[in-house]
């Protein structure tokens, strides 16, 4: 990678109020560019009404080494799945 | 060979924005798999395949006009030089990027006035083209002039090399503001194009840092008589080489 050259992580929500969704990265020098790149990039079939980029390097992710001790504890636990309610037929999108 | 004459004065009017749109996105055709990062690559792309679109919508118009004679194929890949109307401009080669984003800036400027124009013209289906191809536009604007202000204010280099690709492509907008009497037809103000056009390129040239070229009349063979710099042959042959062999290839 050249000096100056960044790595950003691109958002992009597809209609008002749904969440944002991650669909990929783009290299860019600075916000301008890499807000132009991921429009150029990751909106191009009509995919979205607005974007985020965000350097990648802001990114904090979970160890790997330790996914086992952050995640497998929750394995056995189907009683926190929300299944042992009755849902009425009036609640729709669950 | 199939001759194409255009003479409806509405098709000649129109057959100038389009050749200048399907040579621009020629040029820029030519850029994918060689600009200088991946991202650039695909937006350059888009901004060619928004100059093709348009200038299929517009070839349509003009077939239309002559009672379909020939169809918008016929038209860009069976006319020689001769028969091209585009501004040379579009025509001048990619020599390194910042021809590119010069070529793209000036002509961007240029017609978003016309298009600015256009979009109350009785045609509603012009009309309703321009104010779709107006946001094309403004978007290839937005990105060609901060690219310029990255090259102006970049490097001693990349400054230099903006400014000798200003210098030699100024001499072909001398002709952009020649309009003669079917331009004003069909444009409404041809006085706001060119005063519109000065005040888009002195915002660019104070932000970006560079300076203007001098204005020189130069009295170049005009575009609109279908006078070409000598880039126009190549770019044609090049276009059109497998429509001509292979004239009845289908995609």
């Amino acid at each position: 990678m050249e000096k100056g050259d960044k790595v950003w992580e691109v958002f992009i929500q597809k209609k008002a109020g749904l969440a944002f969704k991650h669909v990929g990265n783009v290299h860019g020098y600075d916000k301008k560019m890499a807000i132009q790149n991921a429009r150029d990039l990751y909106t191009r079939r009509g995919e979205g009404r607005e974007i985020w980029v965000v350097p990648a390097e802001a990114i904090v992710s979970s160890p790997l080494e330790q996914a086992d001790a952050f995640f497998d504890p929750s394995e056995d636990k189907v009683y926190r799945h929300p299944t042992f309610y009755e849902i009425p037929d009036e609640v729709k999108f669950i | 060979m199939m001759q194409i004459k255009i003479t409806n004065p509405f098709a000649k009017f129109l057959v100038r924005i389009a050749d200048s749109e399907i040579i621009l996105g020629q040029r820029l055709a030519e850029m994918c798999s060689n600009a200088p990062t991946l991202e650039e690559d695909i937006a350059l792309s888009n901004l060619g395949l928004d100059c093709f679109g348009r200038g299929e919508e517009l070839m349509k118009l003009v077939s239309a006009l002559e009672n379909n004679a020939f169809t918008p194929d016929d038209c860009v890949f069976r006319r020689n030089e001769r028969e091209y109307f585009c501004i040379k401009l579009v025509e001048q080669p990619n020599n390194d990027f910042a021809w590119v984003v010069v070529r793209q800036f000036l002509h961007d400027v240029y017609v978003t006035e016309i298009f600015k124009q256009l979009a109350t013209n009785e045609h509603q289906e012009l009309a309703a083209l321009s104010q779709k191809v107006l946001k094309e536009i403004e978007y290839s604007k937005m990105h060609s002039f901060d690219w310029l202000v990255r090259l102006g204010r970049g490097t001693e280099e990349s400054k230099m090399r903006t400014q000798n690709a200003l210098n030699v492509m100024w001499k072909y907008t001398e002709e952009l503001f020649l309009f003669d009497e079917i331009d004003k037809t069909y444009l409404s103000d041809t006085d706001a194009i060119a005063a519109n056009w000065n005040l888009g390129v002195n915002e660019m040239f104070a932000a970006a840092d560079l300076e203007r070229p001098a204005d020189k009349k130069r009295h170049i063979l005009d575009f609109r008589k279908g006078f070409h710099s000598e880039f126009l042959g190549l770019i044609l042959a090049d276009m059109q080489y497998l429509p001509r062999a292979y004239p009845d290839a289908k995609w």
